[in-house]
């Protein structure tokens, strides 16, 4: 685990990488990628934060984002997909501070791919401003955003899929799912697609509620209390992130710590 | 605890958005017992399997249903599933993100004193798997999400074979199956009985799964009240014959019908332009 305490650039190396932001100040870091690199970032603690990523022509980048920060964070990302090249991009946000978070992530080559997405369990105000832009032709983009909002939780937002003139047959697709369990909790999600080209496909779905009254039933039936049931479907809802690193180590510290905060919270 | 688990339902009363479905329902199932209901379509026999496992879609408004001795209808849902029912729904619901096995495990995990352990459960659960002949990744899919009809049924029998309910009721569950499907079905619930002298009350259409399942009971349910009960030979005659010679020797109405019997009397100026056009024509 290498760690972060000023600002850095780094050229990330092929294959998995471990990296761990500590630090009471601003902060500026820069990824630089142009092989197939795995990378795990946990963010002990952090108040503001800048990050730049490049995805150089050919790249296959999966970076996870952990956050465990007990003081409330912004950060602000960019990152930029050249030609041929693909970002898998996640936010493991499980904490009790709060987060202010905007990414703008460009598709700028032909067949440029991104992935953005996250899991919240949330249990302060979490507030993700997120884009993604096909400026190329070819180019592929996708938000997914699973959250569960736990009675202290407020959770925002806003998801921007935006396609230009002339970025032909690209596509931009969406998901949004906030599950909660008690009445009086406030979600917003604003889905939103831009398009100025015809040749495209792009979608959007979005759900935000309690879980479905017949689902609870049909578990219940089989003899699992309705904790239980909601914590089997928070687990659902928010373990498929610790899938994007490609670290059978790795993910079974994620899924044990999240198993273990869903156990407690939900 | 009795030494013979019993279910008796006395005077059941159940409605559902203040319509009222079950109407003075009287039944007793002993250990070891299959019980067949029958009953034209919206009579009321899965209103009563629901009521039973307690959907909360269905309100009981009068009666009461003792299990093992047991108040069910003063326990919760959860609870009166680890009291030993079981129901295969009709629609089982599909939960995305849950798979089958995390599932099945917390449910075997609420019946046992000890968590049962992850050697034992993977035997367990792939031996059930090659008996309803399913495909060896359901344990990894997510509980019934992207199944097909006939999968979905298929499923409910491998949690009923995991979880072993002392008194199992199967709502239409032969139905979206093939017949070779129907057999295995059928199978797998008869080694269960064998097994553990499980109860059954089931609510098919076919004979061919009566026949496999073998009930030594039937109940007709016609208006939300048990109008005729007897054994195998009134099932058999009601597959050959239908319903309408009950009708006639019970003296009573189906429920669909008794309701379009209520509505002709709204609808008389209709039924009137009607008759008029066939008079004019003729």
């Amino acid at each position: 685990m290498t760690p972060l305490r000023l600002n850095t650039d780094i050229a990330l190396s092929e294959g998995y990488s471990e990296y761990e932001i500590d630090s009471d100040r601003n902060l500026e870091l820069t990824f630089r990628a142009s092989g197939k690199c795995d990378v795990f970032v946990r963010i002990r603690r952090a108040d503001h934060i800048r990050i730049r990523s490049f995805i150089e022509e050919g790249a296959e980048v999966s970076i996870l984002f952990w956050n465990i920060s007990e003081k409330d964070a912004q950060i602000d990302e960019s990152h930029e997909v050249m030609k041929d090249a693909k970002l898998t991009i996640a936010y493991g946000e499980c904490n009790s501070a709060s987060t202010k978070r905007s990414t703008y992530t460009a598709l700028r080559g032909t067949n440029a791919s991104a992935l953005v997405s996250s899991a919240s369990l949330v249990q302060s105000k979490k507030d993700y401003s997120m884009n993604v832009v096909n400026f190329a032709p070819h180019t592929h983009g996708e938000i997914r955003n699973y959250a569960v909002v736990l009675k202290t939780g407020v959770l925002m937002i806003d998801a921007i899929g935006k396609i230009v003139n002339g970025a032909r047959k690209s596509e931009s697709h969406q998901t949004s799912r906030a599950l909660s369990f008690e009445d009086g909790q406030k979600s917003t999600i604003l889905p939103e697609l831009l398009i100025d080209e015809n040749d495209v496909q792009a979608s959007h779905a979005m759900s935000i509620g309690r879980m479905d009254e017949d689902q609870l039933y049909y578990m219940m039936s089989r003899g699992l209390s309705v904790e239980q049931c909601t914590s089997l479907v928070s687990a659902g809802y928010l373990m498929p992130i610790t899938e994007v690193i490609d670290n059978e180590e790795l993910r079974e510290t994620l899924r044990s710590e999240m198993e273990r905060k869903i156990g407690e919270l939900c | 605890m009795s030494e013979v688990k019993t279910l008796e339902i006395r005077n059941l009363h159940v409605s559902v958005e203040d319509k009222e479905i079950l109407k003075g329902v009287d039944l007793t199932v002993n250990e070891n017992e299959v019980h067949a209901l029958m009953g034209p379509n919206g009579n009321g026999k899965s209103t009563l399997l629901a009521a039973i496992m307690g959907n909360p879609k269905y309100t009981v408004t009068e009666g009461s249903i003792i299990y093992d001795g047991k108040d069910i209808l003063s326990m919760p849902v959860n609870e009166r599933s680890v009291a030993g029912l079981f129901l295969a729904m009709q629609y089982p619901q599909e939960i995305p993100g849950v798979t089958n096995s995390d599932f099945l495990r917390a449910a075997m995990n609420v019946r046992s004193e000890q968590p049962v352990s992850l050697f034992r459960f993977i035997k367990a659960m792939e031996s059930t798997i090659s008996e309803l002949q399913m495909k060896e990744d359901l344990a990894h899919r997510f509980l019934n999400e992207g199944f097909s009809g006939g999968e979905k049924k298929r499923n409910e029998i491998v949690q009923m074979k995991m979880l072993k309910p002392s008194l199992s009721m199967l709502d239409e569950i032969d139905s979206g199956l093939d017949v070779d499907a129907i057999r295995i079905v059928g199978d797998a619930i008869n080694s269960l009985r064998k097994e553990n002298g499980m109860s059954i009350i089931v609510v098919s259409h076919y004979e061919r799964f009566l026949e496999l399942i073998e009930p030594q009971f039937t109940h007709v349910l016609v208006d939300g009240r048990i109008v005729a009960s007897g054994g195998p030979e009134l099932a058999v005659k009601i597959d050959s014959e239908g319903y309408d010679w009950l009708y006639k020797e019970y003296d009573v109405v189906p429920a669909a019908e008794a309701e379009a019997n209520a509505r002709k009397v709204t609808s008389i100026g209709t039924c009137a332009v009607r008759e008029s056009v066939k008079g004019a024509s003729k």
